[in-house]
């Protein structure tokens, strides 16, 4: 890679200074883009394909089209650098150039030949945390806080906080961990470095800290996506998964569905209800000797378990069903759309002690980012943060459109100069000059002069 | 993959934008000054993407895109103007250019 590196910039460098000292400004310009090429191909290098092929179509193609247009269109291939008055300007530039180069360039160098790189993007890792825990038991747990913490939404005010620790370097403490609230909407992973941590997670309920109630190491592989699962496991105590999530796009026309179960003493079935979707169960009689017609997607997942599914594109009326063929939790009309990468959690809802428990499919859509630098990537950037920069931009193109074209008509110079020699004659024009035009008669020549004057002419007439 | 840090990126920008700045101070063609300045907004550009990869944010890539809308609006303008000075005057030497002195 060092060798690909040094080779194109070389390249670049060398394309950069051919194009300063030829003569023939169209091989300037072919050496221009020679040169643009290069930073293409850095762009690439850089994990910017999308900017990589706007630099090609954009600078190689048009702007340097534009170039050799004008240069071709003007003859002004040899124009040469003459007078060679303002030469010393060049002298001191090129001294003032290297000066900065040396100043620069020598502090970055020796910074790159002596300290030790820092993991590059391609060696990390994404990590959530997603707090399937019932918020009614929650409250039991005693506090900690470590790193972030969140609040569960609703009546309850238990965290789940999580830090993470470099397990090679113990004291150092890696802030901005990710974390999840089980009960609303997804923040999505976090990024961190690869390698291998050691994840405390803890209950806060907002008022004192306690130790971790719970410690798992955790190896962070590069381009790997993680969800941390805290939920209550059969026996009823806290319990992390791990699970590596697939972040990889879905067949095409497909969504990915995953589920996990958090549900503790049942074993859920996902399964496609067709029209029925108002029933408590899969049964057709109170005796259950038949089910009604349905399609199983994923079956009997126990506690803590996880599977996925791909689906096609379409509406589904879902179904979680636990081993009883009782419906937990219906998805009326779910919309299933290409491209999308869902995690659903089961989680029972708190509720009052007695009566029926209920359940709720929790949803984590968040799918990591998009590749860094993909055009998914910078068009969400782009068109979300940054709106109103690319309306300006584009007033601004719609100007210099309008510029151009009135630059270039064809004869706006010569007309601008005849109105300007016109005003000035009719400023500077004498007042018989005007007469004679009006009256068609020549009032400058002698007879008609010597009328308007009243010279000695005009006593010879009588 | 990528086992080069942005060190290197940074010193060729460098380079690059001071090649283009020697080309302003140096050529006299006013086309081929043009070309200069389109060669410092690539480093610069160069050096917003490198900054970018090592940040994880996509925010420099998107300065780029905007450097490279203006430079495209700049480029059809500055080369408008050019062509009309080149009918005018014959020349497009920017020695010659300096009615707006004084």
């Amino acid at each position: 890679m060092e060798w690909l590196f040094l080779t194109v910039s070389f390249v670049a460098v060398l394309a950069a200074a051919m194009m300063l000292t030829r003569q023939n400004a169209v091989h300037s310009a072919l050496f221009l883009i020679v040169n643009f090429g290069c930073v293409a191909f850095l762009y690439l290098m850089l994990d910017a394909p999308f900017l990589a092929m706007v630099q090609v179509t954009v600078y190689t193609g048009a702007i340097m089209v534009l170039f050799l247009f004008v240069i071709m269109l003007l003859g002004a291939e040899t124009t040469t650098d003459s007078s060679g008055r303002m030469r010393w300007l060049g002298l001191a530039g090129s001294g003032v150039a290297i000066l900065l180069l040396l100043i620069f360039a020598f502090p970055i160098a020796s910074d790159m030949l002596a300290e030790e790189k820092p993991a590059p993007l391609d060696a990390r890792a994404q990590l959530r945390v997603i707090n399937a825990i019932p918020a009614g038991d929650a409250e039991e747990f005693t506090v900690m806080e470590m790193g972030f913490a969140m609040p569960l939404a609703g009546s309850v005010s238990a965290n789940v906080a999580l830090d993470a620790v470099d397990a090679t370097m113990p004291d150092s403490r890696i802030d901005g961990v990710a974390y999840n609230d089980a009960r609303e909407a997804i923040r999505g992973y976090t990024a961190l470095d690869a390698g291998e941590y050691t994840v405390i997670v803890g209950v806060d309920d907002g008022s004192y800290v306690s130790g971790p109630i719970f410690t798992k190491d955790l190896v962070l592989s590069p381009d790997s996506a993680v969800s941390l699962v805290v939920y209550e496991n059969e026996q009823g105590l806290v319990d992390v998964t791990v699970l590596t999530d697939d972040i990889s796009a879905p067949a095409v026309g497909k969504m990915r569905l995953t589920l996990f179960n958090a549900v503790t003493d049942r074993q859920v079935s996902l399964v496609d209800v067709g029209q029925y979707t108002a029933r408590r169960s899969l049964c057709d009689d109170s005796s259950c000797n038949s089910l009604i017609p349905h399609r199983k997607l994923i079956e009997q997942l126990p506690a803590g378990g996880r599977a996925s599914l791909e689906l096609e594109e379409g509406s589904y009326n879902l179904a979680f069903v636990d081993q009883n063929q009782n419906v937990l939790r219906t998805l009326a009309e779910y919309q299933a759309d290409r491209g999308r990468i869902e995690t659903r959690v089961l989680v029972r809802e708190p509720g009052v002690p007695g009566s029926q428990a209920s359940y709720r499919a929790a949803v984590f859509s968040a799918i990591g980012v998009p590749a860094f630098g993909s055009p998914e990537s910078v068009g969400q950037v782009l068109f979300i943060e940054y709106l109103l920069p690319v309306m300006l931009v584009g007033m601004l193109l719609l100007v210099a459109l309008i510029g151009v074209i009135v630059l270039a008509r064809p004869d706006a110079l010569a007309q601008a100069e005849r109105r300007r020699i016109n005003r000035r004659r009719r400023v500077n024009r004498p007042l018989v000059s005007v007469i004679s035009q009006q009256t068609g008669a020549d009032v400058l020549s002698g007879d008609y002069r010597a009328k308007l004057t009243g010279g000695p002419d005009n006593g010879a007439d009588q | 993959m990528n086992p080069i840090g942005v060190e290197p990126y940074i010193v060729l920008s460098m380079v690059l934008f001071l090649l283009g700045a020697l080309g302003v101070l140096m050529r006299r063609n006013a086309i081929l000054v043009f070309m200069s300045v389109e060669l410092m907004l690539n480093s610069a550009n160069l050096a917003l993407v490198a900054f970018a990869r090592e940040w994880g944010q996509v925010n420099g890539h998107v300065f780029v895109f905007f450097v490279m809308t203006v430079a495209a609006a700049e480029v059809a303008v500055g080369l408008a103007l050019i062509v009309n000075i080149f009918r005018e005057r014959q020349s497009i030497n920017i020695d010659d250019l300096q009615q707006m002195q004084g």
